[in-house]
């Protein structure tokens, strides 16, 4: 049977859904019920994957990896983004549907990425020498952490296209072409292990970022996109100058330059160095997170932003931040990570998770009681992080992906209420439950989600923290206490999400111009359905995704206890030192220091012209 | 014949000036009612004719580079007044693109802003060629006559608009660029009296001797000299406190002459400075962080960097935030001159940092000369409010300069502040990095300023907003430099071979 064939037969469920999908709704637009399908298609390919036929699976040959599957990734919505420029800006339609089709095909090709068995050690890995003389080169490659992370992004973005899409009218060229180049950058941050290519993509995402937010935004957009940037890049710089210092060092004991992750990663610094060093990262990506007292940027940001700029901004750009701190603090910087774990949990406890939840419950604007929210969420994800412990990484991965889920349907939600009402006041509303009934209905169950009732996917995440919270031996006794405070962290947001639920949707119609607000409508159901099914998923099956993630968590802990060991084990005074290769799966890739005249030694002219030559006798008068 | 080959990426253009003023002289005025000015309404031909000079200029550079100066004979004949070594051969590229960049934009803007006088072009020629040769100077009285040469034809160019801000910004950078060459000139005459010699290597023989049995040297005079010397210089390159005259000079220039001052005249004073401080200066004791220039460059690049910065974005002339910029980034370059005291990279650093920073400022001027037509000119932030949105090609073309100058990733400015930093961190010079990272922060801000005009402001009702130019002249140069910005940000491999490859060979110690 030829192989196409065969997948037709294979895929039958997957077709059969589709076809379903597409013929069964009534008086929609081709692209409506095209999308009904892919829908419909995916949730069935959702259901199947939860009971996978393990006789079947143990038989399969290992599938091959393609390695410019994730070069397809990232550089699908760059080029795309591109191409736009050359797109007529008076066809606002084309537009749309070449971002839609760009966004659609990117996911479909990470989806690629599921199958196959997230093993320890890297995967679709591909390396490339880009500028030799410098160290640098373009390595790409994806483990069980940032595979997540990379599906988030490229499920959450088309939602938040899809959504723009109905919401923003004006500047629709500018608009896509920021959608794609952001999420190309933020994929490109994902599997980068090459920190020079890292930062190359951290920085690129910065400007699509604060054309979303200073052109749709609203009334104060200028003043929140200056302080995002600001913000932003007062991390990056010094995270910049860490790098440069890394790669010295580096230089100094190796002999050759690499600004190669496996290599870096073997460095262990003096003590000094390495908490300048690790400061520098913390800096960036905490600001990215982002944890108190840090956060200022993000609630401006968000109330600023329009609905897909901060679906995006919550579901991804955050995720940068706590990425980073696994991939780079945790790889790089066990020692002083490690001995810091303590006092940034109570960090991100105190004035992440309990003060962010008092301050989300005082908000008047909905969306600012969303952002703030955000900030108590993260501040679960860090403690999980700083914990250290297999439940507590996990958790906080998997919290990760939850708040992209949960937040960014919050976010949809209520960008639903402000296209009909251009208001976001709580006390503007009350009562809508009568008038929009799946609208109400949605909300509560999305509420749940975040609050983390058993059976969302919030509750399994948030379990997970706390118990590795409890545990955890970098937070040693304090451990304890902060794992029962972060426990009231979960009542506070029940307090304020459920308050304001009440005065939203229950009680009487208190104001006479929400008396015939149309409910959801197709396109508004369209772009929440994935996201409420993933909250049921995650919540019932969380398996599906810790199974992909434990191979990678296990070794990202391990490496984080190795590192610490040397670091521990250095004199006082000590100079720098590079640990010994230890091999392995983990190490596959390691840059290899360049052959003796080679390449780059070639273009040295011969040194005949030297100065050194004796003036000529009219020379000296 | 060698010989001839050698110093062809001067002698071309030298010509080719010659030949410009002929054809300026004698050529025949369109503008009939004004016949005592053969040049005036020829703007457009005498731009392409500098262009194709200093372009084919340019291409002798990569011919001689290509054969290797080293490789031809007879060339030793000219030193020590002109060394042609690839250190040369490379700025003679760098200085004759960002010529030609200024030629075209001159093409643009003089006929559309009524200022369509044809001796700026051998003017700029002119000034390219003395630039070239201060490049290459190796004696202190080439020098001289080479800076003079050079700063003769951009004094001119500041006053050509003739209106009293031009008039006073031309006098002024004329009165205190004088009095910076006869600070340089005094200091060369104190080292010439110290160690007899006017070349720099003499100068530098003179130096090592030192401390050593039977030298003659006396230490003050050589201090002194080089204090002095230093000073000449580092008004060339404007660096604070040395920075009065630019602010004024720039934005009372016309807009191209802007561009060339900023990009060329800097450039040459950059490559004559190292050439100055590493083969003149180049003793042990003074490349010392104790004793030496080091510590005193590095306090210059501190300050040009902070004190650049903060004003800049105080600025309510985006010309004038370019200028304040342009100061800026001598600070940013001069942390790399400060690098090449411990590292191996730091003299690639300052030459590929210098090309990078003579692409996109060029760009810059140029997108804002773009932006503006007569009586509806770009200068301040309000008359850009908006422009993206009626004119989305300028707004996206000055953005993508103002990255560069920003230093973001993928433009050629990254690369080249990335180089620097890195040259500053392989000599230890960890602080100086730091400071210069935190300033490319402040600097960020007032780069996106514009672009927040550009893209998320609306022009204030009743004002007049600026309305872009049409010119294939200063669209062909922004198309170039766009793609030099992009090559030199994504694929930079080839620049930085050769900047690798043009560090001055200096005397094995």
């Amino acid at each position: 049977m030829s192989p196409g064939l065969k997948l037709v037969f294979e895929a039958w469920p997957y077709l059969l859904a589709f076809v379903v999908g597409v013929l069964i709704p009534r008086r929609q637009g081709l692209f409506e019920r095209i999308a009904i399908g892919v829908v419909a298609a995916l949730a069935v390919l959702l259901v199947m994957g939860l009971w996978p036929d393990k006789a079947a699976a143990a038989d399969a040959p290992t599938p091959k990896e393609w390695p410019n599957l994730l070069n397809v990734i990232v550089f699908l919505p760059i080029f795309g983004s591109i191409s736009v420029l050359f797109l007529p800006r008076q066809s606002p339609k084309l537009l749309r549907r070449f971002t839609m089709l760009v966004l659609g095909l990117d996911f479909l090709a990470s989806l690629w990425l599921l199958g196959v068995p997230m093993t320890s050690g890297w995967h679709f890995q591909y390396i490339r020498e880009w500028l030799p003389t410098f160290g640098i080169r373009y390595h790409v490659a994806v483990d069980g952490v940032s595979t997540w992370l990379v599906l988030l992004s490229t499920f959450t973005t088309p939602i938040a296209a899809y959504v723009s899409f109905g919401s923003l009218k004006t500047r629709t060229k500018d608009l896509c072409f920021s959608l794609l180049l952001l999420h190309g950058a933020m994929l490109g941050a994902f599997v980068s292990l090459d920190l020079f290519l890292f930062y190359v993509f951290w920085e690129l995402m910065l400007v699509p970022m604060i054309i979303l937010i200073g052109i749709w935004g609203g009334v104060e957009k200028i003043k929140a996109a200056y302080k995002f940037f600001l913000y932003t890049m007062a991390g990056s710089v010094l995270m910049l100058a860490a790098i440069l210092y890394m790669v010295w060092t580096h230089k100094e004991i190796a002999g050759f330059v690499t600004f190669d992750y496996l290599a870096l990663k073997n460095l262990v610094l003096p003590k000094t160095a390495a908490l300048l060093c690790f400061g520098a990262f913390l800096l960036a990506f905490i600001i990215k997170v982002p944890m108190f007292p840090l956060h200022t940027w993000l609630p401006d940001a968000h109330v600023q932003a329009p609905t897909g700029g901060s679906i995006i901004l919550a579901a991804v750009l955050l995720k940068l931040g706590t990425y980073g701190y696994i991939r780079f603090c945790m790889g790089m910087f066990a020692g002083p990570a490690w001995s810091a774990a303590a006092n940034l949990a109570g960090l991100a406890v105190g004035g992440g998770v309990l003060y962010g939840a008092l301050v989300a419950w005082k908000q008047d604007d909905v969306k600012r009681l969303v952002a703030y929210s955000s900030v108590a969420h993260m501040g679960f994800v860090m403690l999980g992080l700083f914990a250290a412990t297999r439940a507590g990484v996990e958790g906080a991965l998997l919290q990760m992906v939850n708040h992209g889920i949960s937040t960014g349907a919050l976010f949809l939600l209520v960008g639903v209420i402000y296209d009909r009402r251009h208001t976001r006041e709580v006390r503007e509303f009350g009562g809508l439950a009568k008038v929009m009934p799946v609208y109400a209905a949605l909300f509560v169950l999305v509420t749940m989600s975040s609050i983390g009732v058993p059976g969302t996917n919030g509750f399994v995440g948030e379990f997970m923290v706390i118990m590795g919270a409890f545990v955890s031996l970098p937070l040693g006794s304090h451990g304890q206490l902060q794992a029962v405070l972060a426990t009231t962290g979960v009542i506070l947001a029940a307090v304020y999400m459920l308050s304001l639920v009440q005065k939203m949707f229950f009680g009487p119609l208190s104001n006479p111009k929400n008396a015939n607000l149309p409910d959801l409508n197709v396109r508004e159901t369209l772009a929440l359905a994935p996201l409420i099914a993933l909250i049921f998923v995650l919540g019932l099956f969380p398996n599906v995704f810790l199974d992909r993630a434990r191979d990678s968590v296990a070794s990202v802990i391990e490496g984080y206890q190795e590192g610490r060991k040397a670091y521990m084990g250095m004199e006082p005074g000590a100079a720098a030192k590079l640990r010994p290769r230890k091999g392995g799966n983990l190490e596959t890739g390691y840059p290899e220091p360049p052959k003796p005249g080679g390449e780059t030694g070639k273009k040295e002219p011969a040194p005949t012209a030297a100065l050194d030559q004796a003036p000529p006798a009219g020379g000296a008068r | 014949m060698t010989f001839w080959f050698g110093l062809s990426p001067i002698l071309v253009v030298g010509l080719g000036t010659l030949l410009l003023m002929l054809a300026e002289a004698f050529g025949k005025s369109p503008n009939s009612a004004n016949p005592s000015d053969a040049g005036s309404g020829r703007s457009g031909e005498l731009a392409l004719g500098a262009a194709v000079v200093l372009l084919v200029g340019a291409a002798f550079s990569i011919g001689v580079w290509m054969v290797g100066p080293e490789n031809l004979e007879g060339l030793e004949a000219t030193r020590p007044y002109l060394v042609m070594d690839r250190f040369t051969v490379f700025f003679c590229f760098v200085l004759s693109l960002g010529g030609a960049f200024s030629a075209l934009l001159a093409g643009g803007y003089l006929p559309e802003h009524d200022i369509d006088r044809a001796e700026f072009f051998p003017l700029l020629l002119l000034s390219t060629v003395g630039a070239m040769t201060l490049v290459a100077a190796g004696d202190m009285l080439s020098l001289f006559v080479a800076l003079e040469t050079m700063s003769l034809g951009v004094y001119c160019m500041v006053g050509l608009r003739r209106s009293p801000r031009a008039s006073e910004a031309a006098l002024k950078y004329f009165l205190l660029g004088s009095f910076a060459a006869a600070l340089m000139l005094f200091g060369a005459v104190l080292l010439y009296g110290a160690t007899g010699h006017t070349d720099l290597v003499g100068i530098g023989q003179g130096i090592a001797t030192i401390g050593q049995p039977g030298s003659t040297v006396p230490v003050a005079l050589v201090l002194l000299g080089i204090t002095l010397t230093l000073v000449g210089l580092t008004f060339k390159i404007s660096a604070v406190p040395f920075h009065m005259w630019t602010p004024d000079a720039y934005e009372g220039a016309p807009t191209p002459a802007t561009g060339f001052m900023a990009v060329a005249v800097k450039a040459a004073a950059f490559a004559i400075l190292l050439r100055v401080l590493l083969v003149a200066f180049g003793d042990d004791r003074l490349t010392s962080w104790g004793a030496g220039w080091p510590p005193a460059l590095a306090t210059l690049a501190v300050l040009s960097m902070t004190v650049a910065n903060l004003v800049a974005g105080r600025q309510s002339s985006v010309k004038r935030m370019l200028a304040y910029s342009s100061i800026a980034h001598a600070g940013y370059a001069l942390v790399g001159v400060v690098a090449t005291l411990r590292s191996a990279d730091g003299q690639a650093s300052v030459l590929f940092y210098l090309l990078t920073y003579t692409v996109s400022t060029v760009g810059a001027f140029g997108a804002l000369i773009y932006c503006g037509s007569r009586g509806a000119e770009a200068t301040s932030y309000e008359d850009l409010a908006g422009i993206a949105k009626r004119h989305p090609a300028a707004a996206l073309a000055f953005s993508l300069f103002l990255l560069s100058l920003a230093g973001l990733p993928p433009t050629a400015g990254f690369f080249g502040k990335l180089y620097v930093f890195r040259a500053a961190f392989d000599a230890e010079l960890h602080v100086l990095a730091v400071v210069g990272l935190l300033n490319s922060l402040v600097g960020a801000y007032y780069y996106l300023r514009v672009m927040v005009f550009m893209y998320m402001r609306e022009p204030a009702p009743g004002a007049q907003p600026a309305v872009p130019m049409k010119s294939a002249f200063v669209s062909s140069a922004l198309v170039l430099a766009a793609v030099l910005v992009f090559a030199l940000g994504i694929a930079p491999g080839w620049s930085l071979d050769m900047a690798g490859a043009a560090k001055l060979v200096l005397s094995a110690k």
